[in-house]
């Protein structure tokens, strides 16, 4: 089957536009997971709209090995974790593009988890390059261009479906970064010196155009090559996360779940 | 103690842990890297809990890709292996 017909045996759904906190966004994105798992929405994709700046760090990480608490909370940072892999990323409002895919696993069914990155991602490699960028993808799970690292992406497999999630820098101050995610050494022994590992080049370096016109043009792609109709989060959706957000999501116990 | 291994071309995996009589203890296991599904975590850093502190890379890794073996599911394992938490094991030892 070719790539395109992949997409294209689903009717997928457009979420987008409402902001939430960093918390809510990690248990809107466990509730859509289930939700999809079990037939009980279409598959679906959701653009992010945060209302507060966030360090999201991966599920298996160290908090404190990765994030500088005292220096987070100075800048009004709040720290959450993901339920999926990857490392630690900063996020502010209006200056992060964020996107997660909730799919059946049928959707990659063959491939492997590398192989599946690459491809949940293949829309917006080439929405970018239509846009004038020389991005590519960069496995396991990074979006790259020869400026520097745009984003990243994680999965997780869990209750019978995909999630597949990406943050993009727009417009993050990369000298921010290291000041709230501490870089372990070991990590940059492949890769040479610090400033290539964690060179970022957000989109805003590579391109004039602003965020949402950006953002547009990607809903625009994904709707041309998969097909795409406009949906909404239902309020019993938002209430079982709120719920997760408060008994889960927000709490000390999970962030620290690794301490 | 505390040592660290990145997999060229894959992810960084920390393990800190204690010796105690010769044997690792509070072994913790963590990193950048992706595992389905993510309880398989405690399985990997179990492996490890009460090996000897002089047991070789093989040995612990070993340790590891059995232990995941006996959890009669599939579990995947993506941008690091029971050989890199071995290594960097053995790296917070010594």
């Amino acid at each position: 089957m070719s790539e395109l017909a992949r997409w294209r045996k689903y009717r997928w759904q457009l979420i987008y536009g409402e902001a939430f906190d960093p918390a809510m966004q990690m248990a809107l994105d466990e509730v859509l997971t289930y939700r999809v798992g079990r037939g009980e929405r279409p598959p679906t994709v959701r653009f992010w709209e945060w209302t507060a700046p966030a360090v999201v760090i991966g599920r298996f990480q160290s908090l404190r090995n990765e994030v500088d608490l005292e220096e987070a909370n100075r800048h009004g940072i709040t720290v959450v974790r993901r339920i999926t892999g990857g490392g630690a990323m900063l996020t502010e409002p209006g200056r992060v593009i964020t996107y997660s895919i909730y799919a059946p696993p049928e959707l990659v069914a063959g491939m492997s988890f590398q192989e599946s990155y690459a491809f949940l991602d293949a829309w917006v490699v080439e929405a970018l390059r239509a846009l004038g960028i020389d991005a590519w993808y960069q496995p396991i799970n990074d979006i790259t261009s020869a400026r520097g690292k745009i984003g990243g992406a994680a999965q997780a497999r869990r209750h019978g479906a995909i999630l597949h999630h990406t943050t993009m820098a727009y417009d993050i101050d990369p000298e921010k970064v290291p000041r709230v995610i501490r870089i372990g050494r070991e990590k940059l022994s492949d890769k040479g010196v610090r400033s290539a590992e964690r060179r970022v080049a957000p989109l805003r370096q590579q391109t004039n155009l602003p965020r949402e016109t950006i953002q547009e043009f990607l809903i625009r792609t994904f709707a041309e090559r998969h097909g795409l109709q406009e949906g909404a989060l239902r309020p019993d959706e938002i209430d079982e996360a709120r719920e997760l957000a408060r008994t889960k999501f927000g709490t000390w116990e999970w962030t620290a779940i690794l301490p | 103690m505390h040592g660290e291994y990145k997999t060229p071309g894959g992810k960084l995996v920390q393990v800190d842990l204690d010796v105690v009589d010769g044997r690792l203890q509070n072994v913790r296991v963590t990193g950048d890297f992706f595992l389905e599904p993510p309880e398989a975590l405690e399985i990997i850093a179990g492996a490890l809990e009460g090996a000897p502190s002089n047991a070789s890379e093989d040995e612990l890794a070993c340790r590891i890709a059995q232990a995941l073996k006996r959890l009669h599911q599939p579990v995947e394992l993506l941008g690091f292996s029971p050989e890199a938490v071995a290594r960097a094991a053995r790296r917070a030892i010594s």
